[in-house]
């Protein structure tokens, strides 16, 4: 039947001249010729489909048959496959590039996750042969197919383990692999241009075509891929993917310093280069310097040539971006990217101007966040050591300058704590033998000990919530006046030591013996409650509610907890407190 | 450019010509150590002479042409350990290293050989770890504490351009401090002095801001390149015209149209604006009516650059905030939507059409139906040829406001300009099809002398005819 229908309009359309068939004529070929591909008739279509007569009919209509012959051959159930595949070359040497072209990226748009892989397999050589057919004006047909396939190819999920992407179960890494051989043809031709003295210009269409694909492929799937080490797989797909990627680049004329060194170096926009953040995403720029530092791949075509500082410094745009994010693989990623570029900076050696730069500012600030709010308890275990590191890389006055604008800024009496902490060791240094310093000794010490040893809020400060705080300046306080004799008074702390007793030390003792008092009293009247209502058996003291969800009541027993682990953390904190009172005492009484 | 075949033949060369020590190669397959080699033949050549970068020159390049700090230099280069092993090259890669020279972007070593490198000379170094990777080392290549030996041709430099048009060329003679560089809106002080053609026209000093310096008569191309500029450089600057005094020359200097012009400025001090980053939204709205008034100072007297830096500050500073409450975001809506809209002009009066598109579609994201948009884009297609997107836009104007009486001449413009596209494209086309035409002709003539000689041919074709009808019936 309908085959029939086929034979007809294929009979009318051979009497028409100048290949002006009505829209009724693709209709009914379209129709006809999917139910036949659908039933099974594969054979005697293709027979129509080759005759030399049907030539200009086919090459008119013939790519309509695309998508049938494409859901055929996907689904390989036909006992026909091999007059279906060669109905499809077919079609590719008739029909024209450009219908062909949009055929094809039609079946590759409409493939579910579940058959990504499947299409790429069947459709990528065809999309080769038929973008090569079109010579010189293919460059945003190209450009088009890569777009449409990568988007395809970075929905599959990523493998996560080494057994994951040995197994490539939904086909990432092969797909991978294949994208690589389909772009191979046209990064050749840019080859070629390149090498010949640069005969390809910057805006070559091909290449930028190549460069976004590159470009894109970097920020999705790559960013998202935790690549493994040769050691722990020695034949990684991905792996190779973004090496080939990064040899890419570097064959059409991008150079992967120049890349790297891209936000830093930025030269002065002028209107008219609206496309620098479409060519070159930071995200991308990102990923890429984390393959070259982090994973060192393609370090045979980077130059070892580059300073650690310069290195850093490029890096930092990155760090920032990635740790700016909350996704804990973005994260990682930033994280480790930090972390490498660090261990290659002599310790002690980053000048304070770094300083000056803004991504010194807000990449600390970030690795803040990331100490105190993420939920991933290895990614803040992670960010303080970093955060360590880089400390340890700046040079004294740089550790100083930063020490005070970090106080400044971070408003976490945790983080305040632990650059107190890293203050006393500073000073415990200085103190030794050849160490002496202009930083952490005499008139600039004194100007940070005052942002420590400072009580904004009064007697009234919470001193529970700036416990870590209040206990590191306390132990640098005492700290300072056993270590440093009066007589020598290196630190400056002596002189300044009666200011310090009145902003201080005196608040925090009225702060204190207040806070104690309420909280005793608190205790006690709880504990008389519960002996009362122990005898209703229920009472709830107080309700909590987190996120408009109500915490189960807080029973007597665990406000007492709560309300006795708080009066031992004053004793705790009134023990050192008491300490430096006696030291003090004992060094004024012979001047009395 | 690129001279990759060239420097093969230089290398060849050079084997042949020198003595005793030609390349790398030699040094390490003699059993003498490195280090002895460049202690007894090397030139120190750092600062103060630690002797931890030593150099041995084996072959001169052209004498007097050395890099100046900033310059953009293409070399090729082959590093190597101590024990001979190569860890890096430019010529394995094909590809000569490219990078700016004393920024500190390469190990010390090098920014400090390199400048003392002539064009074309080839030479061999020596550097201490000091100089080099010290006792980091570079994963995975180079190992801690190495000391590295590196045979570097430097094959071309020159200054660095620092505007994306290379309108703009730097050239240092002597290096600033820090990484704190001046920014839109900071107030700068600096010794300039200004040559036109081997003429010094212009020599003061003077203070300015950024974005402004049209008000003490500086021309853009200094302003432009103040970012980039640290505190206590002394460079020289490459303007051309459009960055010098454009078409129009400048009368006090006695300077004609489209002269280029270079200047040497040393920037003593300056004080830096506040960034972005650093303002709340309140001091933004406050300086960006401030910055509007600036910039349509500058557009009323035709300094159309200027202007745009003065609107693209409001752009900068407003695009992302959202504001709280109606009446801030009101604010923002409308500075960022006269921003636009007057960028839009500019550009247009710059011949910059695209981005005239571009910023009334702006406009139009805040307002689709804005009158001045639709016909300022309109104006922008027109003069970029696209006559009925133009088309368009002005009867849209109309739709809008039906009195515009502008838009309605414009409009006959357009159709003007479509008609004779048309005509053209006939008489063009009109040919064309004539020539087709006889071409097929001739085709079809060997054509059919082919057929009469491979009938055979056709006779299979013709037989498999009759088979497929069969099949399909």
């Amino acid at each position: 039947m309908a085959l029939e229908q086929l034979c007809d309009v294929v009979q009318r359309c051979q009497a028409i001249k100048d290949e002006g068939f009505s829209p009724e004529d693709y209709d009914l070929f379209f129709t006809a010729g999917r139910t036949c591909i659908e039933q099974g008739n594969s054979a005697q279509v293709l027979s129509i489909l080759v005759d030399e007569t049907n030539k200009n009919i086919v090459r008119c209509m013939g790519w309509n048959l695309l998508g049938p012959i494409v859901q055929i051959l996907l689904k390989k159930e036909d006992r026909n496959l091999h007059h279906c595949h060669a109905i499809l070359t077919h079609l590719l040497e008739v029909c024209s590039p450009k219908e062909l072209l949009v055929g094809l990226l039609e079946q590759m748009e409409e493939a579910d996750t579940g058959s990504i892989t499947e299409t790429v397999n069947l459709l990528l050589k065809p999309l080769q042969t038929v973008l090569l057919r079109m010579g010189m004006k293919k460059a945003s047909s190209v450009g088009m197919a890569l777009s449409t396939l990568l988007s395809q190819v970075a929905r599959l999920p990523v493998p996560v383990t080494k057994e994951e992407e040995e197994e490539d179960a939904c086909g990432l890494c092969h797909c991978c692999t294949a994208l690589l051989q389909f772009v191979k043809p046209f990064v050749e031709e840019i080859k070629e241009g390149v090498k010949d003295n640069n005969r390809i210009s910057k805006d070559n269409e091909l290449r930028v075509e190549l460069l976004k694909f590159c470009m894109k492929s970097l920020s999705n799937p790559l960013l998202e891929v935790q690549l493994k080490d040769p050691d722990t797989l020695l034949k990684s797909p991905l792996r190779d993917f973004a090496t080939e990627i990064l040899i890419i680049l570097s064959s059409i004329g991008e150079s992967l310093p120049d890349l790297l060194s891209r936000n830093v170096l930025k030269r002065r926009e002028v209107p008219g280069f609206l496309e620098e953040e479409v060519r070159y995403p930071k995200e991308s720029l990102a990923c890429l310097s984390h393959l070259l530092f982090v994973d060192h791949i393609a370090v045979d075509i980077f130059p070892a040539v580059l300073s650690p500082i310069f290195v850093l410094q490029c890096n930092m745009e990155y760090t920032d971006l990635l740790l700016s994010r909350t996704e804990e693989s973005r994260l990682q990623k930033g994280l480790a990217l930090y972390e490498k570029s660090l261990i290659r900076v002599e310790d002690n050696s980053l000048p304070v101007d770094l300083l000056e730069l803004k991504t010194f500012f807000s990449v600390p600030q970030n690795l803040v966040k990331v100490m105190t709010l993420c939920p991933d308890q290895t990614l803040r275990t992670k960010s303080l050591k970093v955060f360590q590191l880089s400390i340890d890389k700046f040079n004294t006055e740089a550790k100083y300058k930063f020490f005070k604008g970090m106080l400044k800024t971070s408003h976490h009496a945790g983080v305040e704590g632990y650059i107190i902490k890293n203050i006393k060791n500073q000073i415990d240094f200085s103190l030794k033998p050849c160490n002496g310093n202009d930083w952490f000794l005499g008139k600039h010490l004194l100007p940070l000990l005052r942002l420590v040893l400072c009580f904004p809020h009064g007697p009234e400060t919470d001193l529970l919530q700036n416990l870590d705080r209040i206990m590191e300046s306390l132990n640098l306080l005492r700290y300072l006046l056993i270590r440093d004799k009066e007589w020598e008074n290196e630190t400056g702390i002596w002189t300044e030591l009666y200011k310090i007793e009145d902003s201080y030390l005196k608040p925090l003792r009225t702060g204190l013996n207040m806070s104690k008092a309420h909280y005793e009293a608190e205790l006690k009247s709880v504990k008389e409650n519960k002996k009362i209502s122990s005898k209703d058996t229920k009472a709830s003291v107080c309700t909590v509610t987190v996120d408009n969800e109500k915490l189960p009541n807080m029973t007597p027993e665990m406000q007492i907890q709560v309300l006795q682990s708080a009066v031992f953390t004053f004793d705790l904190i009134e023990s050192v407190l008491t300490r430096i009172e006696e030291i003090i005492e004992t060094k004024e009484r012979p001047l009395s | 450019m690129r001279g990759t075949s060239n420097k093969r033949e230089i290398l060849g060369t050079r084997l042949c010509m020198s003595g005793e020590m030609s390349s790398l190669e030699d040094i390490f397959s003699t059993n003498q150590c490195p280090a002895d080699v460049f202690a007894s033949q090397g030139i120190d050549v750092t600062p103060n002479g630690d002797r931890g970068v030593c150099k041995i020159v084996k072959q001169h390049g052209v004498e007097g042409e050395k890099p100046m700090i900033g310059d953009r230099v293409c070399v090729h280069y082959t590093g190597r350990l101590l024990n001979g092993k190569k860890f890096d090259s430019s010529l394995d890669r094909k590809e000569p290293f490219v990078f700016n020279v004393g920024k500190g972007q390469v190990i010390k070593a090098w920014d400090i050989v390199i400048c003392s490198m002539q064009k074309g000379e080839v030479c061999l170094m020596l550097c201490k770890p000091e100089y080099a990777y010290s006792s980091a080392g570079s994963p995975p290549k180079v190992p801690p504490n190495a000391t590295l030996v590196f045979e570097i041709e430097l094959l071309s430099f020159r200054g660095e351009e620092l505007t994306e048009d290379g309108g703009v060329v730097r050239r240092i003679k002597v290096k600033g401090e820090g990484y704190y560089n001046p920014n839109e809106g900071a107030t700068v002080h600096a010794h300039l002095e200004g040559w036109c053609g081997g003429r010094l026209f212009d020599s003061r000093d003077v203070s300015f801001v950024v974005g402004e310096s049209e008000d003490v008569d500086v021309p853009l191309g200094v302003d432009r390149a103040m970012e980039k500029i640290q505190k206590g450089e002394c460079c020289l600057l490459y303007l051309n015209p459009k960055y010098g005094y454009g078409k129009e020359g400048k009368k006090e200097y006695d300077i004609g149209s489209n002269a280029e012009l270079l200047y040497e400025v040393t920037l003593k001090d300056f004080e830096k604006a506040k960034e972005s980053w650093e303002m709340d939204l309140k001091e933004k709205l406050e300086h960006a009516v401030l910055v509007k008034q600036k910039g349509t100072q500058y557009f009323k007297a035709g300094r159309y650059n200027f202007a745009v830096i003065q609107y693209q500050r409001i752009v900068n500073w407003l695009e992302m905030e959202c504001g709280a409450g109606k009446e801030q975001q009101q604010a923002i809506q409308a500075l960022l939507l006269v921003a636009h809209l007057n960028l839009a002009l500019c550009f247009l009066r710059l011949r910059e059409y695209s981005q005239t598109v571009e910023n009334c579609n702006k406009v139009m994201e805040l307002d689709p139906v804005n009158e001045k948009a639709l016909y300022r884009r309109g104006e922008a297609r027109l003069l970029r040829n696209e006559f009925s997107m133009a088309l368009m836009d002005f009867k849209q104007v109309l739709q809008v406001n039906s009195f515009n009486r502008a838009a309605r001449s414009q409009i006959a413009i357009c159709q003007r300009k479509i008609r004779e596209h048309h005509e053209r494209d006939k008489k063009i086309y009109a040919n064309m099809f004539q020539r087709f035409a006889e071409h097929d002709a001739k085709v079809g003539r060997l054509k059919r002398k082919k057929e009469e000689s491979g009938i055979s041919d056709q006779n299979k074709q013709g037989l498999k005819r009759p088979c497929l009808s069969q099949d399909g019936s």
